[in-house]
């Protein structure tokens, strides 16, 4: 028994014991301990601000515990940088991936371990033999030639992991690896990270979507409010189960009640637009969304959502067709006349064009509202009126905050968005244009989201969803439109809708009529 | 996340992590200039108490520093107004010439006028004249995404080269071989606060300015647009706010501000227009927004700091063997090290991004 206790057990890969990370009054680790076996896969899930990103950081050597240690092959180690995490094998997917744009995969894959011949000529035939060895080892044949750039999503992200392979890494951490993915491409990653794990790799990763967990996982470790609340193997648990310890109720789901549909708020006609390449990537497009509606976009990424988002918002340059909002073609326009009309835009990238992380919450709920005459007269801003305002809108959206004049980096995903939401549902829009409504947001942010917009439908708002979660586009939408390589391949009514069948549509296939 | 939660506890009140980040280019650059006085044989110590004395002890060397900061308050106001914005302008230099030129050129030909109308007319050609100038630069970066850095940049060499013609040709001074402009008359001269020193009402209108700029910043909806479009244009453009309409605005501002700084200087220093006019104070002005972080405060105290190394620099020779190009060491080691961004090491250290 002692004998046992001071012999590391060379079983556990990569652990954390007792790790504790505070951020000022923060806990945002709280004594977690967990093991993740050689050769298993072991997934984190957790709600946002559960603490994952921060466990993550240190179990990669970029942060260090207050206290307790992480555990490699059975030993507690402090790491002194992600170059040492990684020289013991342990590298990380992240969620941006880190290629870098106009070089090929295979010069990605190679970057800064390149084998050379004479005078540091990089070897390409080398270089390719080891990239076929690495396809084989994971399963996959890539077109090494390609540049990163003309490179879909999901290639890139098998790229990013072979690359940590090349270097040596055989634990891996992956951070939300589906958030990108269609489902097919999500089943093609699972068999991926089977292989690997046969191989005797060890997987970790962070998600907070179930089927996933329930799916990949040999064993699987909760995280809630930076506490572990319980590590069970999957087989032993169920999604319920998994669902109610993450979040530490059961939460009714937000239903769609019926609504009375009107005239058209967005009428899209005989679009096409190029992508930033100057390619056609929206071939031709119309499609209506009308009042008390909500009309839903599936597609694998880069189909022609961004294209449609750049038509409707007036970001980007079409190259013909028109909008028309509210029965006023607006093709012309620019966002702040469109807004003036009633548009709303609810940007896909939260922290770039969504949000201003750098500028205080009260800011950024403001933001584009703070000329209308009850927050600034005369240009000089209403100080209590903003505050007054700002609070209410806090409230109605239950932020969590400690004080709107804290820049809004410092609130959770789900609460950044809700921040956002509420900003772009203030003042009554006409038409909302929301883009990956819940990206990066937890369960429970999910469904109050999700409810902001059935209520909004309800009083009669048009609603265009673009999303790349298929659940979330089956809960909210009256009709669910699919983009196929720039066209509308299907179009399916509320209730009608199948995970399945809409995946097939997303990779080109039309929809099959179901004889009556 | 952690990086988040470390910046949050800073915010809203200035901490002290706040004021140790501002004055850490200051005390790193005085450490890298101890070592190279070192080198050279003196002693830091004697010579920085030496620099203190010439620049605050007593009320004529303070009126001396405070005279000397007076361009720089304007023309670091002028680089933070298009900094806020997210504009690079370092043309202030070139609208400070062209301002200068301007009001001497009112102040030596309109004589008959009083004094009432040609102080004001002279500083308004001022604000027209550096205004103007910044023109084509913000046009061209609102338009066509011209980068400012080099159109600015440019355009300080017209301006240096075009005052130059200008005084050495048709406003040469009659009799004169001097390159300069006649002297401007009584009436278009700002009046000396505490004469003899060359301190004059322009420092009020330069303190004036900066308690604007701060209400301006804190409580207004055009504030509040320049900062979101600095701190994230594409935030600003999704939100609806017209920040190439903005970066014009905000450049032209700049301009003006540099205007009046020339102007002042020509009214209230120079009493007229000469080749060799600034010794870089527009390029002072960056050092001076950059250590003084933006804020209307931070600006004084950085334009005091560099007025004070100006005229200590010019003395300190006379009284000691250290020779007037320590002074400029320290200058130019303060203005670097005022570019680099202490912030991101204490972010490392608490293990945030």
């Amino acid at each position: 028994m002692s004998t046992a206790e001071t012999l590391p057990d060379a079983s556990i890969r990569l652990g954390a014991q007792g790790v504790t990370r505070r951020f000022g009054e923060l806990v945002a680790n709280d004594r977690i301990t967990f093991r993740a076996m050689r050769g298993t896969i072991h997934a984190i899930v957790g709600g946002n601000g559960a603490g994952k990103s921060t466990l993550m950081r240190i179990l990669q050597g970029m942060d260090r515990p207050d206290e307790g240690m992480v555990v490699v092959d059975g030993v507690p180690t402090v790491f002194l940088g992600p170059a040492d995490a990684f020289s013991r094998g342990i590298g990380m997917v992240h969620q941006e991936f880190m290629l870098v744009p106009g070089l090929t995969l295979l010069e990605n894959l190679v970057l800064a371990h390149e084998p050379t011949e004479g005078l540091g000529r990089i070897d390409r035939k080398a270089a390719l033999e080891a990239a076929r060895k690495l396809e084989r080892e994971a399963g996959v044949t890539l077109d090494w030639d390609t540049p990163v750039d003309d490179a879909p999503v999901h290639v890139r992200q098998i790229v990013e992991i072979l690359r940590l392979l090349y270097r040596g890494a055989d634990v891996l951490i992956l951070d939300e690896p589906t958030a990108v993915l269609a489902p097919a491409q999500v089943q093609e990653l699972i068999v991926l990270l089977r292989k690997l794990r046969a191989e005797g790799r060890t997987i970790l990763f962070i998600s907070h979507k179930l089927d996933e967990v329930m799916a990949l996982a040999d064993e699987i470790t909760v995280i809630r409010a930076g506490q572990v609340i319980g590590t069970m193997t999957t087989a032993d648990t169920t999604k319920a189960a998994l669902a109610e310890m993450m979040i530490g109720e059961i939460l009714s789901k937000p239903s769609a009640r019926p609504s009375s549909v009107g005239r058209p708020v967005l009428e899209i006609r005989e679009l096409a637009a190029l992508d930033a390449r100057r390619s056609l990537r929206l071939k031709e497009l119309d499609l209506d969304v009308r009042a008390g509606e909500i009309v839903g976009i599936a597609g694998v990424a880069g189909n022609g959502q961004d294209e449609i988002i750049a038509a409707v918002t007036g970001l980007g340059h079409i190259e013909r067709g028109r909008i028309v909002l509210d029965g006023k073609d607006v093709t012309k326009l620019d966002l702040r006349d469109r807004r003036e009309l009633g548009l709303s835009y609810l940007s896909p990238d939260r922290a770039v064009e969504g949000l201003c992380l750098t500028a205080p919450i009260s800011e950024n709920l403001i933001a584009g509202r703070h000329r209308s005459p009850e927050l600034s007269k005369g240009g000089i801003l209403q100080k209590g009126a903003i505050k007054r305002h700002v609070e209410t809108l806090l409230d109605r959206f239950s932020v969590k905050r400690t004080s709107s004049a804290l820049p809004i980096a410092s609130l959770s995903g789900g609460n950044q968005q809700k921040v956002a939401m509420a900003r772009e549902l203030d003042g009554g829009p006409k038409l909302l244009l929301a883009c990956q409504p819940t990206r990066g947001v937890d369960i429970r942010g999910i469904a109050f989201i999700h409810q902001c917009l059935l209520d909004y439908r309800e009083a009669g708002g048009a609603v265009l969803v673009i999303s790349e979660e298929l659940e979330e586009l089956i809960a909210l939408s009256d009709r669910i439109v699919v983009l196929y390589d720039g066209r509308v391949t299907g179009e399916v009514a509320r209730g009608s809708a199948k995970v399945e069948e809409l995946g097939r549509m997303m990779l080109g296939e039309t929809r099959q009529e179901i004889p009556a | 996340m952690s990086a988040v939660a470390s910046s949050a506890r800073a915010a809203p009140g200035i901490g002290w992590r706040d004021i140790a980040l501002a004055i850490a280019p200051l005390v790193l650059a005085l450490i890298v200039a101890a070592v190279v006085l070192g080198i050279a044989g003196h002693n830091p110590l004697e010579v920085y108490w030496l620099l203190l004395k010439e620049s605050f002890g007593g009320t004529k060397r303070v009126a001396a520093t405070v005279a000397a900061s007076t361009p720089l308050i304007l023309t670091g106001l002028a680089t933070a107004v298009a900094f806020r914005t997210g504009v690079f302008n370092v043309g202030v230099e070139g609208s400070l010439l062209v301002g200068g030129l301007a009001a001497a050129f009112v102040g030596f030909t309109y004589v008959d006028l009083p004094a009432a109308l040609l102080l004001p007319l002279a500083l308004g050609a001022a604000v027209v004249a550096g205004t103007l100038w910044m023109l084509v630069p913000a046009v061209l970066k609102a338009r066509l995404d011209v980068d400012e850095v080099v159109t600015t940049l440019m355009l300080n060499f017209i301006a240096v080269s075009f005052t130059a013609w200008l005084v050495n040709g048709p406003l040469l001074a009659p009799g004169s071989a001097n390159s300069a402009t006649p002297m401007v008359v009584e009436a278009a001269r700002l009046p000396k606060l505490m004469p003899p020193s060359t301190l004059n009402a322009g420092f009020l209108i330069a303190v004036a300015l900066l308690v604007l700029y701060w209400l301006w910043g804190r409580g207004t909806a055009l504030g509040l647009e320049t900062r979101l479009a600095g701190l994230n244009p594409r935030f600003a453009i999704a939100s609806g706010i017209n920040v190439p309409m903005l970066i014009v605005k905000m450049m032209l501002l700049s301009g003006a501000i540099g205007g009046l700084a020339g102007g002042i200087q020509a009214l209230g220093t120079v009493n007229r227009f000469v080749v060799g006019f600034s010794p870089g104070y527009g390029f002072t002005g960056i050092a001076v927004a950059l250590l003084g972080r933006g804020s209307a405060i931070g600006i004084f105290l950085a334009a005091l700091l560099f007025g004070a190394l100006a005229t200590s620099g010019a003395t300190i020779q006379l009284f000691s063997d250290v020779p007037i190009e320590i002074v400029n060491i320290l200058q130019g080691t303060v203005m670097i090290f005022a570019v680099a961004r202490f912030s991101w090491l204490l972010k490392n250290r608490r293990g945030g991004k």
